[in-house]
């Protein structure tokens, strides 16, 4: 069972996550992929403060665990966990997110900054790529992990089930991936025209162990992560997060006109006030 | 190596074979060198038993393969994808874009099936390839007839930090141009394969063979032509290029590839760009058609960009 001092400390921080996001989206003038960024809040800090092996003093320490975001759009949150967990400035995220000649683009960019793992934008190439990077990490005998983050909707592409079938074909019991399963898209809802169910038995089918878990319970994330087999199990795990796009939000949770926008300043005081309510129930705040 | 290999002008040899074996003198040399295939290789019989760790197979899955060689070539590998051309280049076109030439990353590309050398048909004919390779930001595109070449070429592809393809022709039976070892092979060079003085003509891949029986058969009519094999496509030795335009002012572009965005397109941007311009130019390859079935050698001359049709545009040409 996960440790309830951890599970409060990750809940602190994903607070202050949520709420930087926000004053981020308020802040800059283009729009922001804010309700997907909000489904993988809780699961980006869980991985980056709590499950993976990183070092953002090195950044190629050859025994790091690798991640690599999928679903691209959500790059904002990416930044803002690695911020937290100290690989950038703050102030510079704010500040030049977004912007002429910025390293922290829409879609991240490896080239552009260093920490990020794999350049990504394009729906449902991550995974392939992460399988690339488990078989090398397989044949040079090294011990870590390699995460990749999808969002559900992404893995109506073909190459995602290529992969797949890769993966659990050669055991790659090192690869892990993670699913944001907010059921939502950009312009429908899971169901309104593709069905995704019986989710889990489609990465089982595969030769996948598969978690469930409640992607915005801390304690459940903490909980999934610990259950990830050590890297000689012959599957490979998938981490199925059920979570809610906009998650904090009350105005943007199940509404679809929240995949992407910008924020007024009504709405950042209202979309603040909801996080602080929501971190009070949990026995947060001031 | 190399040097030892018996050699006779024209004779045929499998580039695909000198490819599975290149591959396996590299491994042994670099514990960084993958061959990876989507069930497209049969060059790597011999690989993959020897290098098991190092060889993957994702059956028909070519867009999860280019991927998986980006992932490879992240973790400071360097993989040789193997397989044909059109699924290669087209079934994974965007995983070529996105996930290797956006990171810039040291990919090889061995196809075979250039052109309408696959006697396949449609699905399978390569016309389209080189247009879409050489748009890539980061991507070398070099087309390569002479199977000896294949390893020269494997062997400098071991030091060059970005992504590579390299187009042979059928991959079966591959003429033989050049003495092995007489000449060195270099990403952004052309090679004088027959000196002359009336008439250029440039072409790649297979057709060098073929530009070169044209210029026999010109010889005959008293018509010096000169012969560069073009391998290096992108980037295009312009030094070359225009060093045959002065001296030979008439130039013919000779492709097994649609003729509106293989070399000719290349070459024809390169004059334009510059203000060199020849004195006459013409090119011949796949016009916008569907070829269909037939050998290559059947489809060139069906489509006209044989030696035949070769000699006729050059003598055309010097009226």
């Amino acid at each position: 069972m996960a440790d309830p001092k951890e599970v409060k400390r990750l809940q602190a921080l994903a607070y202050d996550m949520r709420k930087k996001l926000i004053t981020l989206t308020g802040y800059y003038e283009g729009i922001v992929h804010i309700g997907g960024d909000l489904s993988v809040t809780d699961l980006l800090i869980a991985l980056y403060h709590y499950g993976m092996k990183v070092d953002p003093k090195n950044i190629k320490a050859p025994d790091r665990d690798r991640f690599l975001l999928s679903k691209g759009h959500a790059a904002v949150s990416m930044y803002m966990a690695m911020t937290l967990r100290g690989y950038f400035d703050y102030d510079t995220l704010m500040k030049t997110y977004g912007r002429l000649d910025s390293a922290f683009g829409e879609h991240p960019c490896k080239i552009q900054l260093p920490g990020v793992e794999c350049s990504t934008g394009s729906l449902g190439q991550g995974l392939a790529i992460a399988v690339g990077m488990t078989f090398s990490a397989r044949m040079k005998k090294e011990k870590h992990r390699v995460f990749c983050m999808m969002g559900d909707g992404e893995t109506c592409e073909g190459e995602v089930w290529e992969a797949v079938n890769t993966a659990g074909s050669y055991k790659l019991g090192n690869l892990v991936g993670i699913v944001d399963r907010n059921k939502q898209m950009m312009t429908s809802f899971d169901g309104d025209y593709m069905n995704l169910e019986p989710y889990g038995d489609r990465w089982r089918a595969f030769n996948w162990n598969v978690i469930e878990l409640d992607g915005h319970d801390m304690a459940s994330i903490v909980d999934a992560i610990d259950q990830i087999p050590p890297i000689t199990n012959p599957k490979p795990t998938v981490l199925i997060a059920h979570t809610t796009k906009g998650k904090g939000v009350s105005y943007m949770e199940h509404e679809i006109n929240w995949h992407a926008g910008s924020l007024s300043k009504e709405d950042t005081e209202k979309a603040l006030a909801d996080i602080e309510a929501n971190y009070a129930k949990l026995g947060g705040g001031k | 190596m190399a040097d030892k290999v018996t050699w006779n002008f024209g004779e045929f040899l499998s580039a695909r074979s000198v490819a599975g074996e290149t591959i396996i003198e590299l491994a042994k040399k670099y514990p960084n060198v993958w061959g990876i295939t989507a069930d497209q290789g049969g060059a790597l019989k011999q690989f993959k038993k020897d290098f098991p760790e190092r060889f993957i197979d994702v059956g028909i899955a070519e867009q999860n393969l280019s991927g998986i060689a980006a992932g490879l070539a992240l973790e400071g590998n360097i993989p040789f994808i193997f397989g044909m051309i059109p699924f290669m280049s087209m079934r994974a076109c965007e995983q070529n874009r996105t996930a290797i030439c956006y990171q810039d990353l040291p990919v090889r590309f061995i196809g075979t099936g250039g052109g309408l050398t696959s006697g396949a048909g449609s699905t399978h004919n390569a016309m389209e390839d080189i247009g879409i390779m050489k748009s890539l930001v980061n991507m070398t595109v070099l087309s390569i007839g002479d199977p000896n070449m294949v390893r020269d070429i494997m062997l400098l592809s071991m030091t060059y930090p970005h992504p590579l393809y390299l187009r042979l022709a059928q991959g079966k039976q591959d003429r033989m141009l050049y003495e092995p070892g007489k000449y060195e092979f270099k990403v952004g060079m052309g090679l004088i394969a027959r000196e002359g003085k009336d008439v250029t003509i440039f072409a790649h891949g297979e057709m060098v063979f073929e530009a070169l029986e044209a210029a026999n058969l010109l010889k005959e009519d008293g018509i010096d032509t000169r012969v560069v094999d073009m391998y290096s496509i992108k980037p295009l030795d312009k030094d070359l290029l225009f060093k045959c335009i002065k001296e030979t002012g008439n130039i013919l572009v000779l492709e097994d590839h649609l003729m509106d965005c293989g070399l000719a397109s290349v070459i024809s941007d390169a004059c334009m760009d510059e203000g060199i311009y020849p004195r006459k130019f013409k090119r011949l390859g796949i016009p916008q058609i569907y070829a269909g079935f037939g050998s290559g050698e059947q489809l060139r001359k069906k489509y006209g960009y044989d030696k035949t049709a070769a000699a006729a545009a050059v003598k055309d040409m010097l009226k």
